[in-house]
């Protein structure tokens, strides 16, 4: 057997164990979050969006279920259940777009499901997930009749996004909405960062969850991450100096 | 026994995780092969889901039409061309001219101008930046591409002379050097958060498939 798969079910081990250790001594070593100002700004927006009886729209972007490129519509998925819970007694609940059908499917159970623990599954419409284009462009084609006429005020891109994540994010700024921006791509962050107003860097996209209550293993699984982070830019360091010795040449 | 469905499902889940997790780490014939036929089943349904996905896009856009919503001839538009395009492939199939010149002569044109729309719409983004942002990095990214995007220009590249010189190693130092770290930490942090959001579901925490 190879080194790699070794060393990747050890990395997987790892980071369950630190997720696990974590969630169990949360309350006897309790920790803060960084500020990510997108986040903190966020919960204010909302709250001012339900009470101005204004629609939040969550956007989950092209990416398909499977594929690499999933992982950070899941993490919209988990946006999505807090933001589905703060508005579902508001006059105009939350809605949701993506680009795939099954990500469309899995925002319908997830909206589903936060309705029911609610006890108001009679006010659930699938509607309120909506697949707008089997296609980037032709999905963020759609955006602008979504933003302009449910009477949105927050509009959150929270998922995988190509450059055509910027002209989603310009059709909130157009329209004068707040406009969380994040996605997984290094490309598409950048773009982001130039055309959302409160854009996510790097990991931020995967945090959503931790800063929104989602559960302790979600604040567990950023330290975690922090912890992970460490040891892979000591390998760096420790790796270069070697490198720099002669070491292994 | 509401509970009792939320087990099946989180097992079903989690054992297919593991399952397809392990064919990655397990050097076994039988669990590879497992790993492959769950993720062929895993693309049939995504290919199902996709009709389930126009299902709902054709539903959206009903209700807008028979409701008159504001905008609603847009959808009324949308609705016959989806009409037409799909009986034209379900009737002639997807290699026939008439499919393959839609494609070409309409959709492949309208997204290519919204391409162009996103070149305006980065420059706008770029002049509201520079003149709402007032942060030092927000400074420092208009400034950077604002050097790289001279340094690309034909007055550097084809130019002789101190300033040309500067501003083209200038860019290729940016590009090489500080972008190109820059990129590889946020791609190590988005590789660390796509983990992390894979194991939670994993383990059940999130549970994208509903309770």
């Amino acid at each position: 057997m190879s080194k790699e798969p070794i060393l990747g079910l050890a990395a997987l081990i790892l980071f369950i164990g630190l997720m696990i250790l974590f969630t169990i001594t949360r309350k006897r070593w309790p920790v803060a979050l960084r500020s990510i100002k997108g986040f903190e700004a966020l919960g204010i927006a909302i709250e001012r969006a339900v009470e101005a009886g204004k629609r939040v729209h969550l956007s989950l972007g092209s990416g398909s279920v499977i594929g690499s490129d999933s992982a950070a519509a899941f993490a919209g998925l988990s946006v999505l259940r807090r933001v589905a819970s703060a508005t579902i007694l508001s006059d105009k609940p939350a809605i949701v777009t993506t680009g795939d059908g099954a990500m469309t499917m899995l925002a319908q159970d997830t909206l589903r499901t936060s309705y029911q623990q609610a006890r108001v599954a009679d006010r659930y419409r699938p509607v309120m997930a909506r697949m707008l284009g089997p296609t980037p462009f032709s999905y963020v084609a759609n955006m602008p009749d979504v933003l302009a006429n449910n009477d949105v005020a927050v509009h959150i891109l929270n998922g995988s996004f190509g450059s055509e994540g910027a002209l989603a994010a310009a059709f909130g700024e157009s329209e004068g909405l707040f406009v969380l921006g994040g996605a997984d791509d290094v490309r598409s962050q950048a773009i982001l960062y130039a055309t959302a107003g409160h854009p996510l860097i790097g990991e931020e996209v995967f945090a959503g969850g931790a800063y929104l209550n989602a559960g302790p293993m979600h604040r567990a699984s950023l330290q975690a991450q922090d912890i992970v982070r460490i040891l892979v830019v000591a390998f760096i360091l420790i790796g270069t100096l070697l490198r720099t010795l002669g070491v292994g040449q | 026994m509401k509970i009792w469905g939320y087990i099946l499902w989180a097992t079903v889940a989690v054992s297919t995780g593991i399952l397809v997790l392990l064919g990655y780490f397990v050097d076994n014939p039988a669990i590879h092969n497992v790993r492959l036929l769950i993720l062929q089943w895993a693309t049939i349904l995504a290919a199902v889901a996709l009709f389930l996905g126009l299902a709902n896009l054709w539903s959206v856009h009903w209700k807008k039409v028979s409701d008159q919503e504001k905008g609603w001839p847009y959808s009324a538009v949308l609705m016959l061309f989806f009409i037409v395009t799909l009986a034209i492939g379900l009737v002639f199939g997807p290699d026939c001219p008439i499919v393959a010149n839609l494609f070409n002569y309409i959709q492949l044109p309208v997204e290519a101008s919204l391409m162009a729309l996103l070149m305006v719409a980065l420059v706008v983004a770029g002049f509201r930046m520079a003149t709402q942002r007032r942060d030092v990095v927000s400074m420092m990214f208009v400034g950077t591409a604002i050097i790289v995007l001279l340094g690309y220009s034909p007055w550097v590249i084809g130019g002789n002379g101190f300033v040309p010189e500067t501003m083209g190693y200038l860019r290729v130092w940016l590009t090489q050097v500080w972008s190109a770290a820059g990129a590889r930490g946020i791609l190590i942090g988005v590789a660390l958060g796509s983990i992390t959001t894979g194991l939670r579901i994993l383990l059940a925490v999130d549970r994208p498939y509903g309770d």
